[in-house]
């Protein structure tokens, strides 16, 4: 009965909390997503098995963390950053990962470029090395985002130039171009919440995003649902021709 | 799905289980105890067996030099903890490396690649400590040199991001057939060592994604097709260590001056798996 209660115990989030449901919403949807893709898992092509594989990883572990970051929150109010860090430092790369599946491409590249987006994110918002300012940390991590952006190919969504991967995702067989562009959105739009949820929470001439804790984890907590369900959706999509 | 998988998904599923529930921590003691009892010791007490079923494997004349070279290299361990700990756990680490290392990448590579077996072994030995650097600290604070390294500046997250860089860099270096799939395991692994302490950690690694699925390949050399036979030919030695153990612990608060089981659990994991590595270095060779 306590394990129960740790998992839909909806009924210890006050009410009119908003962001403590958003938080509950999210654990619960990425649990669901997880049951979802590792049920998928047996019915696909062979070839997409791993892919399917990573995408229900990805939301397993994002679920583990929001059950944990709701817990947080609920408890004492504060904003669950450590842990948001954690989830991300751990998914990032995976959701990475999913390019290279489909694509057989651009894993060196990737990778480099994730490395560098989250340690120079980590670097400007916990202030560790002591060199460098906020918005510092940030340019240098929005630049590995932006590169990352190239090299999967969302310029080409506006007729842009393509990087390896984006090209590789445009000729791929089957349903992979349709579930490439997808994959590309999500790059573009989804990952954006990232960089503005970093100027809300630190300092720099982008001082007018700022915005106060709750809304901030709110916006947080529906782009990750959306970008890591979303992306293994995207997935699923091109697997299951 | 093969034994090995089999094996780490059982510990999958536990590990999700600890880390959704919680594990009190006066439980992870039993927890470490009751693993290495049933899947850890066992896992290394057929190695007097697994040294002459295989043809290629490393010839040992006799049954008698391979229990005189397998001895000393136990007896070998504890002196040199004795005589310098910082020796013995640098011997410890090198060595646990290779091997962690080796049988992780089993259903991902061939293990002929030692560099690889290496890197992978310290990037999970690494995250385990990192992960819990300060229980590491208290545990062994025999070694002054690593108790006393101020590390109050660096915080969880860093330790993580650390570990996960390394591992990113190794895998998009290195030649791997199922790259993915072992960067997956290890991922998981990552978030086990993040959210429990050391014992479980350690308890669940170790269990679930060392000794278990080695024990099952073991199972299947012996071409046995009953498990329980099988497991109780794993059984003398088992008993056998605990005994040496239990009479190491009586002697040991004059020999190490330490009353500190934790460590001496560490000491006597480290002597045994000395000479356990060279056995199964042969044995996973066409693994």
């Amino acid at each position: 009965m306590e394990m129960l209660n740790f998992i839909f115990d909806a009924a210890s989030i006050a009410p009119g909390d908003f962001t403590g449901f958003t938080f509950f919403i999210g654990s619960v949807s990425m649990l669901a997503a997880t049951v979802w893709f590792l049920m998928q898992h047996g019915q696909v092509d062979k070839k997409f098995k791993d892919s399917m594989l990573v995408a229900a990883l990805i939301t397993g572990i994002a679920a583990v963390h929001y059950f944990y970051m709701r817990e947080q929150w609920v408890l004492d109010g504060s904003s669950p950053t450590e842990l948001r860090y954690i989830d991300w430092i751990l998914t990032v790369p995976l959701m990475v990962v999913e390019f290279a599946l489909l694509t057989g491409v651009g894993m060196r590249k990737l990778f480099w470029a994730s490395v560098v987006m989250l340690v120079a994110g980590y670097f400007g918002e916990s202030g560790v090395t002591g060199m460098l300012d906020a918005q510092t940390w940030g340019a240098v991590s929005g630049l590995a985002y932006f590169w990352m952006a190239y090299e999967v190919g969302c310029l080409s969504i506006f007729g842009g130039p393509s990087g390896a991967v984006g090209n590789a995702l445009a000729s791929g067989s089957g349903k992979i171009p349709e579930a490439g562009r997808m994959l590309q959105w999500f790059v573009l739009v989804g990952w954006a919440i990232y960089p503005i949820g970093y100027m809300a929470g630190t300092d720099g001439w982008y001082a007018f995003v700022a915005i106060d804790e709750g809304a901030m984890n709110i916006i947080y907590n529906v782009g990750d649902a959306i970008n890591k369900i979303g992306f293994g959706m995207a997935v699923w999509h091109a697997a299951r021709s | 799905m093969n034994v090995v998988v089999k094996s780490k998904l059982a510990g999958l599923i536990l590990a999700f289980a600890i880390i959704f529930f919680g594990l009190e921590s006066s439980y992870s003691i039993l927890l470490f105890l009751i693993v290495m009892l049933s899947i850890g010791i066992p896992h290394g007490s057929v190695d007097h067996i697994i040294a002459f079923i295989n043809p290629k494997a490393r010839k040992f004349n006799s049954k008698l030099i391979f229990y005189i070279t397998y001895l000393s290299l136990i007896v070998f361990n504890i002196a040199l903890w004795v005589i310098s700990p910082f020796l013995g756990l640098l011997v410890f680490l090198i060595i646990s490396c290779y091997h962690f290392g080796e049988t992780q990448v089993i259903g991902y590579n061939p293990t002929d690649n030692k560099l690889l077996n290496f890197v992978v072994g310290a990037n999970i030995l690494l995250s385990l400590f990192l992960n819990n650097i300060v229980e590491l600290q208290e545990i062994l604070y025999i070694i002054p040199e690593f108790a006393n390294l101020d590390l109050s500046a660096f915080d969880s997250v860093f330790f993580l991001l650390i570990s996960v860089a390394i591992l990113m860099l190794s895998i998009v270096n290195f030649e791997i057939k199922r790259k993915v799939l072992l960067y997956a395991e290890i991922t998981i692994l990552y978030m086990v060592f993040f959210h429990t302490d050391l014992l479980t950690s350690f308890a669940l690694y170790f269990g679930f994604c060392h000794s278990l699925p080695m024990l099952m390949l073991e199972f299947e050399e012996f071409k046995n097709d009953n498990f329980i036979k099988f497991y109780l030919k794993t059984l003398p030695f088992t008993i056998l260590s605990i005994i040496f153990g239990f009479l190491l612990y009586q002697f040991n608060n004059d020999l190490l001056t330490s009353d500190n089981l934790i460590l001496f659990v560490f000491i006597i994991i480290s002597s045994l798996t000395l000479p356990h590595v060279f056995i199964m270095k042969d044995f996973v060779k066409d693994k």
